[in-house]
């Protein structure tokens, strides 16, 4: 890895331990090894989202050409948003391409996504299941990233009506997130959910 | 007062009239062209287009005394119009320098005490011997990291939009500072290459010849949707989209239909099976000519490769096989969907048609050369006698061209009296370029009269097709 790859990422490790949001336990970065190529994020969901009350851990690659390049994220948390994929957790979010600028750093990169959770871009989907879902039907939305939030992130609202609909599906032999996954997909839907399934 | 006013405004509408007068006879208005596709083009080599650009770059350093580089970069976010870049000017030069990315309205300050400086992106002390630079926004980096954005930006193909390190930033870097930072022989080489290229696609009257291998620079004097023909390569090109020429239909529309086309490349496939059975016989017949008017081989049934009726149904009414009939009565949704599709493949089909037999147009002119080699061989008619022939054929791959061109403008206009008249129009250019089609595979020198007349027929219902394309 390169001089100033490692002399930045160093030098950002300690501003994001001595800033204030990790005082207020919002956001959080942790080496992984030693080598500084590798690190791993923790954002608190934003308070009034659905996503309040979850941590949601972030995989975060530091490229050989950082900061001129951004460095590759992607939520290891399963998440429910319009702009990240429910199935692999990539990110659409201009900052992490083209719109990239070398003087950004990880710390306003965590606050960008803690941000882009709080406010959906629905135009731009990452996800156009759920894109559609919130622009279609926003209390499912809710009720959905709600839910994932409470089984994926430590969430504080459990949803009976979902779970009761996950067993029922799970009782015919699908596996837990897959029943998950589909239901989400057909807006809590049992018939068409197993309709999908079973075709 | 107001009775003078009268007299003021009639005398005054005199004047006008007067004015509409004389500009009819106006002697200083170029001679109009009676074919409204003509649309003159230059063809220039890469250090014509260089010496071109230069001169622009020239006139602006010289007028409004700033760096060549500065120039480069006004011209190229003003879009090469030196006039109007000095109109701006002139008008308010701050305005002009922030709307071109080359200033920012609240520049940064920041204090840079050598010793104390350090870069925000390398974040590490700036060497002794390395500078520290910013551009007029203020946001000071060493040069160090200067130079490995510029290196790294090159390696992705970025040249005239370099810009500025910090977040949001948009300022661009002009080419003085990247040739000055970056050292390296083969990116600095890239560098110049890229911007040479975003330069001439910045320049709304430039345009690169899309021929394979092709290096020629096309300019005209306007940036019009008509037919450019590169002198070195004689690639046709709409000049506006870079596309095949497409009258009648506009730059929007045909690439609309050109991604549905591509999209839809299964169905097209299917379409594209070159075989038909006849409608008589139902033996299997490939058409291998451009005419549509097809004679089974085996039974002698004349018909219309088209429609699969029965050509004599052709002859007298008019040609009604290149018009789609919608079918109104539709509840479903899959009826809907399967008519959409019905109504995409009546269309793309006769595209398609239309653009195979252009295919064959090669071995078309071929057979008629080896024809009238042998006609004179056996002293039918001399050389010279034979030539209308070629005429007529070329004359028949303009048609067959427009007519390929004009399906998809049908396909996307809205039903009504104008989509009516359009298509029956349509039909007629189809009816007359495949009489034009038979007679040339059959003509005798004596029919050149016949022909002759069958040519200008074609040509004027034709020009009738892009009647609307070039008086909008």
């Amino acid at each position: 890895m390169n001089n100033i790859a490692t002399q930045r990422i160093k030098r950002e490790f300690k501003e994001v331990i001595k800033s204030e949001e990790l005082a207020k336990c919002s956001i959080k970065v942790d080496l992984i090894g030693d080598s500084y190529t590798e690190l791993k994020g923790e954002i608190a969901g934003p308070p009034d989202t659905p996503y309040e009350g979850g941590t949601f851990f972030l995989e975060i690659k530091v490229p050989e050409t950082y900061p001129f390049n951004p460095p590759k994220v992607r939520f290891m948390t399963k998440i429910w948003h319009p702009n990240i994929s429910s199935v692999t957790g990539a990110i659409c979010l201009d900052i992490l391409k083209d719109q990239w600028a070398a003087a950004m750093t990880l710390r306003t990169v965590l606050l960008s996504l803690q941000a882009l959770m709080a406010a959906a871009e629905p135009d731009d989907p990452q996800d156009a299941v759920v894109a559609k879902q919130y622009k279609e039907y926003p209390e499912i939305f809710a009720k959905t990233a709600s839910h994932w939030t409470n089984v994926y992130a430590g969430g504080p609202n459990k949803n009976s009506d979902f779970d009761t609909k996950i067993q029922r599906l799970i009782d015919m032999g699908i596996e837990r997130d897959q029943a998950r996954g589909a239901l989400s997909t057909y807006n809590w839907d049992l018939e068409r959910a197993t309709e999908q399934l079973f075709s | 007062m107001s009775e003078y006013d009268d007299e003021d405004m009639e005398y005054s509408d005199q004047d006008d009239y007067e004015d509409y007068y004389n500009a009819d006879r106006d002697v200083m208005s170029p001679p109009h062209n009676p074919d409204a596709e003509y649309f003159p083009v230059q063809c220039l080599t890469v250090d014509e287009v260089e010496k071109f650009l230069n001169e622009l770059v020239e006139q602006l350093c010289t007028s409004i005394h700033v760096t060549p580089s500065m120039s480069k970069v006004l011209l190229y976010e003003n879009k090469w119009a030196v006039q109007e870049v000095l109109w701006k000017y002139n008008e308010d030069p701050d305005k002009l320098f922030v709307a071109s990315r080359m200033k920012t309205l609240q520049p940064v300050t920041v204090k840079t005490i050598r010793d104390k400086f350090v870069c925000p992106v390398c974040v590490g002390p700036v060497a002794e011997e390395l500078g520290i630079t910013s551009l007029a926004c203020g946001h000071c980096y060493c040069d160090n990291c200067w130079r490995c954005h510029f290196e790294n930006k090159i390696k992705q193909g970025v040249s005239t939009e370099l810009s500025c390190m910090a977040l949001n930033c948009e300022l661009l870097v002009p080419e003085e500072i990247v040739l000055s930072t970056v050292n390296k022989p083969i990116l600095r080489k890239k560098y110049q290459h890229f911007a040479f290229r975003e330069y001439i696609k910045s320049h709304p009257l430039l345009r690169f010849c899309p021929g394979a291998n092709c290096t020629a620079v096309i300019k005209s004097k306007e940036s019009l949707a008509k037919k450019a023909i590169c002198t070195q390569c004689e690639t046709s090109f709409c000049f506006k989209c870079g596309n095949d020429y497409h009258a009648p239909t506009d730059c929007a529309t045909i690439k609309k239909w050109i991604t549905k086309c591509a999209d839809d490349s299964e169905t097209s496939n299917y379409i594209a099976a070159n075989t038909k059975d006849c409608p008589k016989c139902n033996i299997f017949i490939e058409k291998n000519g451009g005419c549509n008017h097809m004679q089974c081989l085996s039974c002698k049934f004349d018909f219309c490769w088209m429609c699969m009726g029965d050509w004599k149904a052709h002859g007298t009414e008019y040609y009604d096989c290149s018009k789609y009939r919608e079918n109104p009565q539709n509840g479903s949704e899959s009826a809907r969907a399967r008519e959409a599709l019905k109504k995409y493949l009546h269309y793309y089909e006769r595209w398609e048609n239309h653009s195979k037999s252009l295919q064959l147009e090669k071995q078309t002119l071929d057979k008629i050369k080896e024809r009238i080699n042998s006609k004179v061989m056996t002293s039918k008619g001399t050389w010279i006698d034979w030539q209308y022939l070629l005429d007529s054929a070329t004359l028949l791959a303009k048609c067959r061209y427009t007519l390929q061109y004009t399906y998809p403008y049908a396909y996307y206009m809205d039903n009504g009296p104008k989509k009516e008249l359009f298509e029956y129009q349509q039909a007629k250019l189809e009816a007359e370029i495949e009489n034009l089609s038979w007679k040339i595979e059959r003509a005798e020198t004596t029919d050149r009269g016949d022909l002759e007349n069958q040519m200008d027929i074609a040509e004027k219902r034709r020009a009738t097709m892009l009647q609307d394309f070039f008086h909008i």
